[in-house]
């Protein structure tokens, strides 16, 4: 009997690396087809260049990695990162130091997180829905606070953000690697993380063993609203310019990275480092396009054609 | 002596083998025509492989199938039901929002000249049906209106609407009540008559002694017997089924009861709870019986906060205390094994040590990061594992893989890893084998010993009775009766459970 | 629990609103007069989006030549929906008005609605897109292709006639990008054989778009001259990953629109050029037309709305 229970394991264990690996495959196939396609793919400075373009896409998606393995969905993140952006822009315009400014920004990001979860939990409502309302709420805020017109000319303070490359590694990237190594060990490390999966597995069974099940959905909204915010800011920082109209379909690419990565959509499976792999192969995927220089009217073909392609191979193993 | 008949259904030396394991190896197994066959055997011991391969949701490695004494190959579903052979799964299958009619020949539904349905005909079908059936059932209805048994029905209906004549049922009683196995019982019985052939799969051994015809016993895969019913006696059946003779079915009584640990007086939450209490002392286990819907669920779940109760006193140590969730009840030592493990207790995607310890985390991680002791972590889901004797691989196994029985045994580890003072079980043995099931009720016992107070619920008459200090009876969201363990038997529990008795001058509210 | 989905229903709609109102404009002036004079013309402007600097000044040039004729000009936005926009023609039809100036968000979903407005007996004008069917009076929009043309001749000049250009272009599909692409290239071809177009890239009329396509193709082209861009927000962004890769200085980059910030960029010398459509010249000529048309007037089916180049010359 306990062979018997053994052995589904086994193969269980078993295809859940070949998931992980699926993925990975995907990515490494992608390089060296784009190393043997462009003598300009494989280099040091190129990849520094994707690394630097995949840090919004990325911080985004990891805020949404938490949000999908709670079973949740957050729609409003770009519009969120386009509200954050111009205040924080106009702040900065006015004076306020960097350093202000930028927690301002990082806190209206969360503001607007946590009333996406108070709303969720308080009232019962789909996060799909409530996302939905704020995704037009905060899109149209960002556009009547600055009546539609970009901000640009930020101070260098702040533009280092965007530019500047302390110990040679650009700030972005920085940046980035820090908020996926922290949000790796809160999610692999500490009962928070823990409590995140058993809750996307199991909402009730999480309940039933002491988890506060309300606070942590509101908690995973107001990160996921924080770094939306964060990502903004750096987007306005490399752009010298803050957009009411930035950040338009953001959630369907973080949404992109994160199942392309693994985690499951309706909650308890996944993680971070598929995200990050699934944010490197669109970012390599936009890389590539452009490098190539294929035809614009072919590109989105190319596009769902590898992005399909390579959840084909890692969900073949499920 | 059924030589002289052509079987019905001869599966023969069937061997499946799973990566790494045998899952069944050269089973044969033989129906005759018109017989309620009992198909029995631990979890794990191949009786659902088996199944899957006849009913072609599975393709054997190798063996043959004959049906009516011709070969046939069953590629798919769909092949199985065109020849006659349907299965009633554990879990049902039937769609909520639709009605009964609807649930039995959806996608059949008899069409008028437009290719629209015909609703009258529709269900003028379903009743000549269900009558036929003699299952009292309104087609109109909603499915997700009727009882779990009634909803059973509707899909025994509509197997039976395809022309199924050989209908394989896996473990059709365990959320039943013992009225409605009654009636499950009856229509059984009324198929056979009709000639329809029964596979009937269950770990309850009263049941198929009472309903089966000839029994085939199977364990780790291989075909151990196959004799009829008045050849065995429940000793035997288990002794084949586990391979050792199991000579005490349950643990002695422990020693006499401590202080009182918790008191609940006067419970309300409509619909279910109009004024239930009950004392429950240390080192007793507390059998709390009574039909389902009767409010034993909801008194549990409301003592241990998960819902929030519209009057009365919960008293913990003496204290009264207000519970606004499970947290608050495990900070007062209070534990909760829930009725269902797979919807409500279990992460299935979560490995046996995240399970194990999901409870204890916050003893186990640091105060301010909440980082976790991984260390200690898994030498304490490591004791558990050992102490329980839970059978996995390892600690990373993933739950869903583990059988029913070592599933609810991780679930009670999680709340022993508390050390609580207060355990309240919901069915704990519900759908796992008979070797697991003497484990958890011995299980019990040894925590009763060291003091703590349990209360389990169960729907098992016999378990209450053999596991129970005391057994309250509940019905209407009320404690109707109180008996103690060598004052009560299952005709007593039974009618105060259905209200039939009367005669006492109201209910016997002793513990006040 | 029903009541609760009320309640955020209603907050949400609430917080809705109270973010689209302010959208209508600054100048409410012209919008909601308070006692219109009976003989006084009213004339609708249906907008694809304000959320765009282009139409804010389309618009509002628009609401100064219906100031200075002394009409009534009534402004709807849709928001790039093209739902919306139907919506909201419906109500104009039904408000009565006088002549129609529609500027589509899609210019086949428009269609139903000119029909719509053709038999209302209501004249339609369209501005900058056009509509794919049913009666125009007229059609007032940017001469793209021209404009295309103009900004490869400044190139061309720029660059003495050689070197290695990149095109980024604006979504694909769109009668912006085909117009001002074609014009480029035509001009490209046939009169300045010696530049050569390495790659072409869309960058969707997108700001950080172009940012991100301009840095990769900064890391496949090592040497790159001149840069074309279909609009203004794509060069600004590929400005961007030019200075971060100490590449600005090489490169002449020409963009499309003359949006407030391409022109300070050529206030500041980072920005070589800009094709200036004018909307606000556009937002005049419509309302003029359609008054023009109202007074019995034949007027043309096509109005061509006058670009012009914004160099650091004319800058100042």
């Amino acid at each position: 009997m306990s062979q018997a229970t053994a052995v589904p394991g086994t193969s269980w264990n078993f295809r859940d690396y070949l998931q992980r690996f699926g993925i990975l495959i995907s990515f490494v196939l992608l390089c060296i087809a784009l190393s043997l396609l462009s003598d300009r793919f494989l280099t040091v400075s190129n990849g520094v260049n994707v690394l630097r373009q995949i840090t919004v896409n990325g911080i985004i998606a990891v805020g949404m990695t938490y949000v999908i393995l709670i079973g949740d969905i957050d729609l409003s993140v770009g519009s969120v990162l386009a509200l954050t952006s111009v205040v924080t822009a106009d702040l900065l315009q006015k004076g306020v130091p960097v350093p202000a400014a930028l927690g301002l920004g990082i806190g209206l990001g969360m503001a607007l997180g946590a009333v996406n979860g108070w709303i969720t939990v308080r009232f019962q409502v789909p996060s799909f829905i409530t996302t939905l309302g704020m995704l037009t709420a905060a899109r149209g805020m960002a556009l009547t606070y600055t009546q539609g017109r970009p901000i640009t000319g930020l101070p260098d303070g702040f533009r280092f953000l965007g530019r500047g490359e302390p110990l040679g590694i650009p700030m972005p990237i920085l940046l980035a690697a820090l908020v996926f190594a922290a949000a790796w060990v809160m999610l692999r490390r500490t009962r928070h993380g823990e409590y995140l999966y058993a809750m996307g597995n199991n909402p009730v069974a999480a309940r039933l063993v002491g988890i506060h099940t309300g606070r942590y959905r509101v908690l995973v909204f107001t990160l996921s609203g924080g770094l939306s915010a964060l990502a903004g800011l750096i987007l306005t920082a490399r752009l010298d310019s803050a957009q009411p109209t930035a950040g338009v379909a953001f959630e369907l690419d973080a949404i992109a990275a994160v199942v392309l990565g693994g985690t499951r959509f309706t909650g308890g499976v996944g993680g971070l480092g598929g995200t990050l792999l699934g944010a490197l192969i669109i970012g390599v995927l936009d890389n590539g396009i452009n490098l190539l220089n294929i035809s614009p009217l072919y590109e989105q073909i190319v596009k769902g054609a590898v992005i399909a392609l390579a959840l084909l191979i890692h969900r073949r193993a499920e | 002596m059924t030589d002289t008949r052509t079987p019905l259904l001869r599966m023969v030396e069937i061997t499946k083998t799973f990566p790494g394991v045998r899952a069944l190896d050269r089973v044969t197994f033989q129906v005759d025509p018109g017989e309620v066959h009992g198909l029995v055997g631990e979890n794990g011991a191949g009786k659902s492989t088996l199944m899957k391969i006849l009913t072609g949701a599975l393709q054997p490695d190798s063996g043959t199938i004959e049906l009516r004494g011709r070969p046939v190959r069953i590629p798919d579903p769909g092949t199985g039901q065109r020849l006659g052979i349907a299965i009633i799964h554990q879990e049902l299958t039937v769609l909520p929002e639709l009605s009964v009619a609807e649930n039995i020949f959806l996608g059949r539904e008899p069409t008028g000249p437009l290719g629209l349905v015909d609703w009258s005909r529709l269900y003028r079908q379903t009743q000549a049906l269900l009558e036929r059936l003699d299952i009292d059932l309104d087609p109109r209805i909603r499915v997700g209106e009727l009882t779990i048994a009634q909803q059973q029905m509707v899909e025994i209906a509509k197997a039976l609407s395809l022309n199924a004549d050989l209908l394989a049922m896996d473990e059709p009683t365990s959320a039943l009540t013992e009225r409605e196995t009654e009636i499950l019982f009856r229509l059984i019985q009324g198929l056979r008559d009709q000639g329809v052939t029964v596979i009937y799969i269950s770990h309850r051994l009263e049941e198929i002694f009472q309903i089966c015809d000839r029994i085939t016993v199977l364990r780790d895969g291989r075909h151990i017997a196959t004799r009829p019913v008045q050849e065995l006696t429940p000793q035997e059946v288990v002794r084949l089924m586990v391979g050792r003779a199991i000579t005490e079915m349950y643990p002695p009584p422990g020693q006499a009861p401590g202080p009182v640990r918790l008191e609940v007086r006067n419970l309300h939450r409509p619909p279910r709870l109009h004024g239930a209490s009950l004392t429950l002392r240390s080192g007793e286990i507390l059998g709390l019986a009574g039909l389902v819907g009767s409010g034993r669920t909801d008194l549990a779940r409301a003592i241990f906060g998960v819902d929030p109760v519209e009057r009365g006193e919960i008293r913990v140590h003496g204290r009264p205390v207000t519970l606004r969730s499970p947290a608050d009840a495990m900070a007062l030592g209070m534990g909760f094994v829930p009725e269902d493990r797979k919807s409500q207790g279990l992460f299935l995607q979560m490995t046996v040590r995240q399970n194990t310890v999901i409870a204890r985390l916050k003893e186990l991680s640091g105060r301010l990061l909440g980082l976790i002791d991984f260390r200690r972590a898994r030498t304490e889901a490591l004791r558990l594992v050992e102490e329980l004797d839970i059978r996995t691989p390892s600690l990373e196994q993933t739950v869903r893989n583990l059988s029913g029985g070592n599933q609810q045994k991780i679930i009670i580890a999680r709340w022993m890893a508390r050390a609580p003072s207060i355990l309240i079980l919901d069915e704990p043995t519900r759908g796992i084998d008979v070797g697991a099931k003497a484990e958890i009720h011995a299980l019990m016992r040894g925590l009763a010993d060291q003091g703590v107070a349990i209360l389990m619920i169960s729907s098992e008459l016999p378990e209450v009775l053999g596991v129970s200090d005391r057994v309250l009876v509940m019905r209407e969201g009320r404690i109707v009766a109180e008996f103690h363990r060598e004052e009560a038997t299952q005709d007593q529990v039974m009618l105060y459970a259905t209200g039939s008795l009367e005669r006492l001058p109201g209910p016997p509210e002793a513990q006040a | 629990m029903r009541r609760h989905l009320w309640i955020a229903s209603l907050a949400l709609f609430a917080l809705l609103l109270a973010a689209c109102q302010p959208v209508a404009g600054p100048p409410p002036a012209a919008e909601q007069p308070e006692a219109p004079a009976p003989e006084k013309p009213v004339i609708g402007l249906a907008l694809s989006t304000l959320n765009n600097p282009f139409f804010v000044d389309l618009r509002d040039g628009a609401q100064e030549a219906a100031e200075a004729l002394g009409v009534e000009l009534i402004v709807v936005d849709a928001q790039d929906d093209p739902a919306a926009q139907a919506a909201s023609i419906e109500d104009l039809i039904q408000r009565g008005v006088d002549a129609l100036i529609l500027n589509p968000t899609d210019s086949d979903a428009i269609v139903p609605s000119v029909e719509a407005a053709n038999q209302a007996g209501i004249p339609v004008f369209t501005v900058d897109r056009a509509a794919n069917g049913g009666e125009i009076v007229s059609h007032i929009a940017s001469d793209n292709v021209a404009g295309g043309r103009m900004a490869a001749e400044f190139l061309c000049d720029a660059l003495g006639g050689q070197g290695k250009v990149v095109e980024l272009e604006g979504i694909p599909g769109t009668s912006a990008a085909r117009d001002r692409g074609q014009g480029f290239n035509e001009y490209m071809g046939e009169n300045c054989p010696g530049v050569e177009i390495v790659a072409r890239q869309t960058a969707n009329f997108n700001r950080a778009e172009g940012l991100t396509v301009f840095e990769n193709i900064l890391q496949a082209q090592p040497e790159i001259d001149g840069v074309f861009a279909h609009n203004d927000e794509m060069v600004l962004g590929a400005i961007q990953a030019a200075e971060a890769a100490g590449r600005a200085d090489e490169i002449v980059f020409v963009g499309f629109d003359a949006i407030d910030d391409a022109v300070q960029a050529v206030r500041e010398g980072k920005l070589a050029a800009t094709v200036a459509q004018q909307p606000r010249e556009m937002g005049r000529l419509a309302v003029e037309t359609a008054v023009k048309s109202l007074q019995g007037e034949e007027v043309p089916e096509y109005i061509p709305v006058p670009l012009a180049l914004v160099t650091a010359e004319t800058v100042k």
